[in-house]
């Protein structure tokens, strides 16, 4: 009966949802790439001047950038002008005081019609839609429309923006001046690429504070140069020796530190490249 | 995308910054005759707006014009906020916009 102590456990302990190891494993990974795919989905306020002014980076699936984060998913606030209506979709332009932004919604059943015409010229909206940005246009591709009727919403969506601004650069921030231990935090996803970028040489300034600029330092700055970080066998050790004027032995010596840290990695013979150089 | 022409979020106090400049602000219309209406702005100061049609007395209006002079603004366009508004949080978000917040807005 229930007395057998070791049924008991049994029970408790495999049929009772309790923590298998193997169930404990299968349900991280789906929940990391969840939480990836949360952060990179999420809904930012912004203006359109951010998004005027949001960096592009280098990669081909040409996202934005803001305060460190990529964007996709918006939202804003603004005056609806130069409405037209089209079978297929609806265009205008969104003007949120800071800048205009042509935006689109495509009609996929009756009902996205009806709220087309809901939109109406000089109207204060607020949109949530997709931000595209394809050969240097950046337009916004709706895919929700609200016609404000509370203006206190316009006020309080600004200082929205101000608020997750303030927020995104303070991590941003927080991530820079981290010690190394941080990096596998969880906000580090959300890190854009300068984000990122940073950490290694913080971690060896903040090591050698008190020495001269430590040779670790020197060397990511070097292998950093935009002409080192193209090429892909990456910088040969008599180079950087050289252009550092340190000798080879201290060289070595500062390299290996960086490679048992993961900053560097030797790639063929006596060159080394930086992980970040992309 | 166009961010050359911005109306820039402003109290009273900011107009003189921006004169003959594109701004925006919120007033509570006071009086109203001949299409110049007297109205009040988040910081409690007069202001003479030009342009405008007649508009509900009272209510909180949204002004887009011209700063005209330090207490006058030519109208573009014109939007009735109601009767509700929120004018502390709105000046807050003027001086912010101006402030330490300018790179968002202008």
């Amino acid at each position: 009966m229930y007395s057998n102590s070791s049924q008991f456990d049994g029970n408790a302990a495999f049929s009772g949802g309790g923590f298998m190891p193997s169930q404990a494993t299968q349900a991280t990974d789906p929940s990391l790439v969840t939480s990836k795919n949360r952060d990179a989905q999420s809904l930012l306020p912004l203006t359109v001047k951010q998004i005027y002014d949001a960096l592009q980076t280098n990669d081909d699936k040409a996202n934005l950038i803001v305060d460190g984060v990529d964007i996709n998913n918006v939202t804003l606030i603004g005056r609806v002008c130069n409405k037209a209506e089209r079978v297929t979709d609806v265009t205008f332009v969104l003007d949120d005081g800071t800048g205009k932004i042509e935006c689109n919604k495509w009609f996929h059943e009756a009902a996205d019609t009806n709220e087309a015409e809901a939109i109406l010229e000089g109207m204060y909206a607020r949109l949530h839609g997709h931000l595209k940005n394809f050969q240097g246009k950046r337009t916004l591709n709706i895919f929700h429309f609200r016609p404000v009727t509370d203006f206190n919403e316009v006020a309080s969506h600004f200082i929205d923006c101000i608020h997750v601004h303030l927020h995104n650069s303070r991590i941003r921030n927080s991530v820079l001046n981290q010690q190394p231990g941080m990096n596998s935090a969880p906000i580090t996803p959300t890190m854009g690429y300068q984000a990122q970028v940073f950490p290694p040489t913080n971690h060896f300034s903040d090591q050698h504070v008190n020495g001269q600029k430590s040779a670790e330092n020197m060397i990511l700055d070097f292998l950093h140069l935009p002409a080192n970080r193209s090429r892909n066998e990456g910088v040969h050790r008599d180079h950087i020796a050289q252009h550092l004027q340190i000798s080879l032995e201290k060289l070595m010596l500062a390299m290996k530190s960086l490679i048992d840290e993961g900053a560097v990695y030797e790639t063929i013979a006596d060159h080394y490249k930086s992980i970040i150089n992309g | 995308m166009d961010t050359s022409n911005p109306a820039v979020f402003v109290n009273a106090q900011l107009i003189p910054n921006f004169i003959g400049k594109r701004v925006r602000t919120v007033v509570q219309v006071n009086q109203y005759s001949g299409g110049v209406a007297t109205a009040k702005s988040t910081d409690d100061s007069q202001l003479t707006i030009k342009g405008l049609p007649q508009v509900p007395i009272m209510n909180f209006i949204e002004v887009i014009g011209i700063a005209e002079s330090s207490n006058s603004i030519d109208a573009e366009l014109w939007t009735d906020f109601g009767n509700t508004f929120d004018t502390n949080s709105f000046n807050q978000l003027c001086q912010l916009a101006n402030g330490e917040f300018k790179g968002l807005f202008l």
